[in-house]
């Protein structure tokens, strides 16, 4: 979890991370941050993240990115 | 018209406005009527039937045309079904590498069958709508370069709906593909979905989860969708009939006419012609909704007050909403996590930082993306034109945040202020009037001329000998409307549901807005002596 909270204040700094609960709702990430942040977790984390799982609900929190994130490992 | 010619196939062309009194006064009583009295294990069969016995009215034999769309989708993804079966049978006990291995035979397996059913509809589509625009173009580069060869430019007729009911086949299955749903074994349920006959016109393009299964699990009609939906429908008719063909008249003596207008009427019709799509599109969309309610289903919203957008990307995030969003599932994201995609965002991140780095991907298809949206609304450079002209606007946009942000940090300026973001909102509408006068005028050339007029020929024009075909009573009365309008939408805006508000209020108060708003329409619409009916303007797409 701290090395995602690392890649996404690296990738947009300036937002509360750990309780922010909206970050696609609220816009703190635009599409192009989506970007970054899926080439990054993919390379981190070993995982594929395909265009299906770009959803509001699974970017909308670091709790919601990591669950997604151990979900991909898995499969 | 009469009602015999009507009924003929193919011959019921002006129910595609569901404003005109043949859907008001016979299809939507007959469509409800029926509905209403048809048992209720039985009504999802009846708006199976109405949806089928439409399209037939509106399309003829075009029908057919639905028919290959429904039944190549629903046996397309019942093979990728099977597949997944076969798939988690064969890889049942396996580790996690062999289980990868099985995955990666069985999805070129499925990626065969989502392009194949991709081929066949898109193939369609392309052949139908744009061969001809193919064709002379390729005739135009023979021509250029002196090669004696003119292919002869086919002419196919175009079922009314198909770029919308294409979008939502293709969506199905690859959302099958995707796993996001599982394919449906049920024909019937599939077949509405596809051709539910409010949406089929001009959208919205409903995903198969958003609308399949409340459609066949179809309800008995209430007292509050009832009303509820003929408000909706009301509301649509005030914009249709006092805003959108009011303005018909001087937006097409502007932009269809030969005589040539000076700088400011120019302007001044490309700013009506912008109301005049909004009003009639959102419009349109108001009775697809409120129709949809009268048999107790929720339509996805395509339209979030546009011109409240700061940007032009969130314009088009509030402006035919179901439209980007198919873009961006289907085109935009799937462009930027391609893998040599991801691996330019990486790379490009490290030398050339956090916010530039993803644009290079995100670029790229951003133009994929509006190219096909240009393309999408119709055969023609000048939708080309208006695909590159957002794509510009969006890709600048992108590229100047981070200097805007430096320079209003260096200077002071509060992007939070309500002036700051009035600006934003202004300049916003400002590029929006001119992408829309491209997208009116009558080609590419037209349209580069009419801007050129409107940018460099500021003469007033004499407005006593000005025929326009609106006078000042037109424009008192679409400036009150536009001011009602507007008010709902700051409430709306604002998270208030009118009607919501609305139903809460004495009997007498909610039949007076009511009849107030009938007779609005009956007083002040744009129709019968002097008025030629308006046809919707996206059906065409």
């Amino acid at each position: 979890m701290e090395r995602l909270i690392e890649i996404l204040e690296d990738i947009q700094p300036d937002v509360d991370y750990k309780n922010c609960e909206d970050l696609i709702d609220a816009h703190h990430l635009d599409s192009l941050a989506i970007i970054s942040l899926i080439a990054e977790l993919e390379d981190e984390f070993d995982v594929t993240i395909p265009a299906v799982e770009i959803i509001p609900d699974n970017f909308n929190s670091a709790e919601r990115i990591m669950k997604m994130i151990e979900r991909l490992q898995e499969d | 018209m009469t009602l015999e010619s009507l009924l003929l196939a193919g011959k019921g062309k002006s129910l595609t406005s569901f404003f005109s009194l043949s859907y008001l006064l016979v299809v939507l009583p007959f469509s409800v009527g029926l509905y209403a009295i048809t048992p209720k294990k039985w009504k999802k069969y009846s708006l199976l039937f109405l949806s089928y016995l439409f399209f037939w009215l509106i399309s003829g034999s075009l029908i057919v045309y639905l028919f290959i769309t429904t039944l190549s989708i629903h046996y397309l993804a019942i093979w990728i079904d099977r597949l997944n079966g076969q798939q988690k049978l064969a890889a049942a006990g396996l580790g996690k590498d062999e289980r990868k291995i099985v995955k990666q035979e069985f999805l070129t397996k499925k990626r065969m069958i989502v392009f194949l059913g991709v081929v066949i509809h898109i193939g369609m589509i392309l052949v139908l709508k744009y061969s001809a625009f193919f064709t002379t173009n390729i005739n135009t580069i023979f021509k250029t370069f002196g090669i004696g060869i003119t292919l002869q430019i086919p002419k196919y007729l175009m079922p009314i709906g198909i770029s919308f009911f294409t979008m939502q086949a293709l969506s199905y299955i690859i959302d099958v593909y995707r796993g996001v749903i599982k394919a449906d074994d049920n024909l019937g349920r599939l077949a509405l979905f596809i051709s539910f006959f409010p949406q089929i016109v001009e959208g919205p393009i409903c995903r198969y989860s958003q609308t399949a299964d409340q459609l066949w699990n179809a309800k008995q009609i209430t007292y509050k969708n009832l009303s509820y939906g003929a408000q909706r429908i009301l509301y649509g008719a005030l914009k249709k009939y006092v805003v959108a063909d009011r303005l018909n008249l001087l937006v097409k003596n502007v932009f269809d006419q030969k005589q040539e207008y000076s700088g400011p009427i120019v302007a001044f019709a490309a700013i009506c012609y912008t109301i005049q799509l909004y009003m009639d599109f959102s419009g349109s969309m108001d009775a697809v909704t409120g129709t949809a309610q009268i048999f107790g289903i929720t339509m996805p919203e395509n339209f979030a007050r546009p011109f409240f957008s700061k940007t032009i990307s969130e314009f088009w995030q509030r402006w035919h909403i179901s439209l980007g969003a198919w873009f961006r599932d289907y085109i935009f994201y799937p462009v930027t996590t391609s893998k040599r995609m991801k691996k330019i965002t990486s790379a490009s991140r490290k030398k050339i930082g956090n916010h530039y780095g993803p644009l290079l991907a995100g670029s790229v298809a951003l133009f994929c993306v509006w190219f096909s949206n240009g393309l999408w609304h119709g055969s023609a450079w000048s939708y080309i034109f208006f695909g590159m002209y957002h794509f510009v606007l969006i890709l600048t946009g992108n590229m100047m945040g981070p200097i805007v942000k430096k320079f209003n940090a260096k200077f002071h300026i509060n992007p939070q202020s309500a002036i700051y973001k009035g600006l934003q909102i202004f300049r916003t509408v400002i590029l929006v009037i001119i992408g829309e006068l491209f997208f009116r005028a009558k080609g590419l050339k037209a349209g580069l001329k009419l801007f050129k007029k409107m940018v460099t020929d500021f003469s007033l024009p004499d407005l006593s000998k000005l025929e326009l075909g609106i006078d000042k009573y037109d424009l008192i009365i679409v400036a009150v409307v536009l001011a009602i309008i507007l008010f709902v939408s700051i409430l709306n805006e604002k998270g208030i549901c009118v009607r919501d508000s609305l139903s809460k209020k004495p009997t007498a108060v909610r039949w007076l807005v009511f009849y107030g708003l009938i007779l609005l329409i009956i007083v002040c619409g744009a129709y019968g002596f002097g008025y030629k009916p308006v046809d919707p303007i996206y059906a065409k797409f």
